[in-house]
């Protein structure tokens, strides 16, 4: 194996052994699955935290997604996305599924008392990585309006027309703010 | 209010966030078939998403890993879904709505929110790993392994009902195996001089399946018993702690497991 020739290289390998690990799973390999628990574990967890906010529904459901990882592993295409994203696309879905669940429950006061999340709360939580520096980096090269868009959407667990509403500012506009936003970010990221 | 073909473009970001409320989703979802640009952006923001939520990783609690890995013992996957060519769905497209629509486009496989993204069976599973973790881990996964070919048996059946003693009992049965698989949650607290004991019920005949053991956090470990007939129901009664070869208490819960 050549040496790596840029600090991008590493982390693609690693993306790549994370794909190997889900599609393992897929064949019933439970060393694997722990394996890939070990990798991204804190990352869904972490995820699921952020928008959920209540720690022990956290755990809830960063158990109900670790299963269903588990369960519809055979359904990874690496083809469409690597292993993290398939994960934390879940993830992040089933949180949001559990926010609306509540909010058609009527239980969202506790939620909308806290303040929304703001950017260097984010930024505090990142690790101390090459990543993450970059990341901060690159959200701080959005305009405000595209940052708070994103991350209210993101880490708020907010429907866009949520987020306009918050932000007192047109649906059509946030809408666009959103994908332009992510567009730059992709690209500042390089995310292919 | 119809959205131009236009406005639906923009969508993709907002999707991309699980920023959509459920009608508008469905609708960006059946866009997305016939656009394989949309589909592409999608892709991309969806790993820009990642990295904001990997961004976020935060240390998971303590035990949850060895929850969700005995969970997986008793857990059966999903078979992988056979493609279907994409000409094929590109007909399917032109057909409409009726024919050819379960592929799923999103990322990620649709299912229904909240418990029943989980299945029946699965849930069950974690219910029931989840309160037991008390044991070693090694006999856990022993134990969920004998309890796993029962729930992950072709022919598992689940029923599962109220009791006088408040509360659920649930019973996964499976007459290939013979066997089925007890566990309930909410049963009335019992004084340590009594038990909830198990029981394989035919008419004229009442034969001991095992003792229910202390609910831990309101739900009881699972239990494993063999010996299930075809006809047969299961019954839960209260007896003297150490449980009795007949019942003598009139059943808290009666379930009928289906031929």
């Amino acid at each position: 194996m050549c040496a790596a020739r840029s600090e991008q290289e590493p982390a693609k390998r690693a993306d790549a052994d994370l794909d190997t690990l889900l599609t393992h799973v897929a064949k019933g390999d439970q060393a694997a699955f722990e394996a890939l628990y070990d990798q991204l574990a804190a990352s869904v967890y972490g995820l699921i935290r952020k928008v959920l906010r209540n720690p022990s529904q956290a755990e809830e459901v960063t158990q109900e997604v670790l299963l269903e990882v588990w369960r519809t592993a055979s359904r990874f295409d690496p083809a469409r996305g690597g292993a993290a994203t398939w994960m934390l696309t879940i993830a992040h879905r089933r949180a949001i599924d559990r926010v609306r669940a509540e909010e058609a429950a009527a239980a969202r006061e506790q939620r909308t008392a806290q303040a929304p999340t703001a950017v260097d709360e984010v930024a505090e939580t990142v690790e101390a990585s090459m990543d993450a520096e970059r990341l901060r980096r690159c959200l701080a090269g959005l305009t405000e309006l595209q940052r708070e868009s994103i991350t209210l959407a993101y880490y708020g667990g907010y429907s866009y027309a949520q987020v306009a509403a918050l932000l007192d500012t047109a649906l059509g506009t946030i809408k666009t703010r959103i994908r332009d936003g992510l567009t730059r970010l992709r690209a500042c990221l390089g995310v292919s | 209010m119809r959205l131009r073909r236009r406005d639906l473009h923009a969508l993709a970001g907002a999707y991309a966030l699980d920023a959509l409320d459920d009608a508008e989703r469905d609708r960006f979802e059946r866009h997305l078939r016939r656009c394989q640009a949309c589909e592409n952006e999608v892709r991309g923001f969806a790993a820009t998403a990642a990295a904001l939520g990997r961004a976020a990783a935060a240390q998971p609690p303590p035990g949850l890993k060895e929850r969700v890995l005995a969970a997986t013992t008793v857990t059966r996957q999903l078979p992988p879904v056979t493609a279907t060519p994409r000409w094929r769905r590109v007909v399917a497209g032109r057909r409409g709505a009726a024919a050819g629509t379960t592929r799923t486009f999103g990322m990620i496989p649709k299912i229904a929110t909240g418990v029943a993204a989980v299945s029946l069976a699965a849930a069950v599973a974690l219910a029931v790993i989840t309160i037991s973790t008390n044991n070693s881990l090694n006999a856990e996964r022993a134990h969920s392994q004998a309890i796993a070919a029962v729930l992950a048996a072709p022919d598992a059946q689940i029923v599962s009902g109220p009791t006088s003693a408040g509360g659920t009992a649930t019973v996964v049965a499976s007459h290939r195996a013979g066997q089925i698989v007890f566990t309930s949650a909410g049963l009335q607290v019992l004084p340590s001089t009594q038990v909830y004991e198990l029981w394989f019920l035919a008419p004229g005949s009442a034969r001991a399946a095992g003792l229910v053991p202390t609910a831990v956090a309101g739900s009881t470990a699972p239990v494993l018993a063999s010996g299930l007939a075809i006809g047969d129901s299961v019954g839960v009664t209260v007896e003297p702690a150490g449980g009795t070869a007949t019942p003598t208490t009139t059943p808290i819960v009666v379930l009928a497991v289906p031929a």
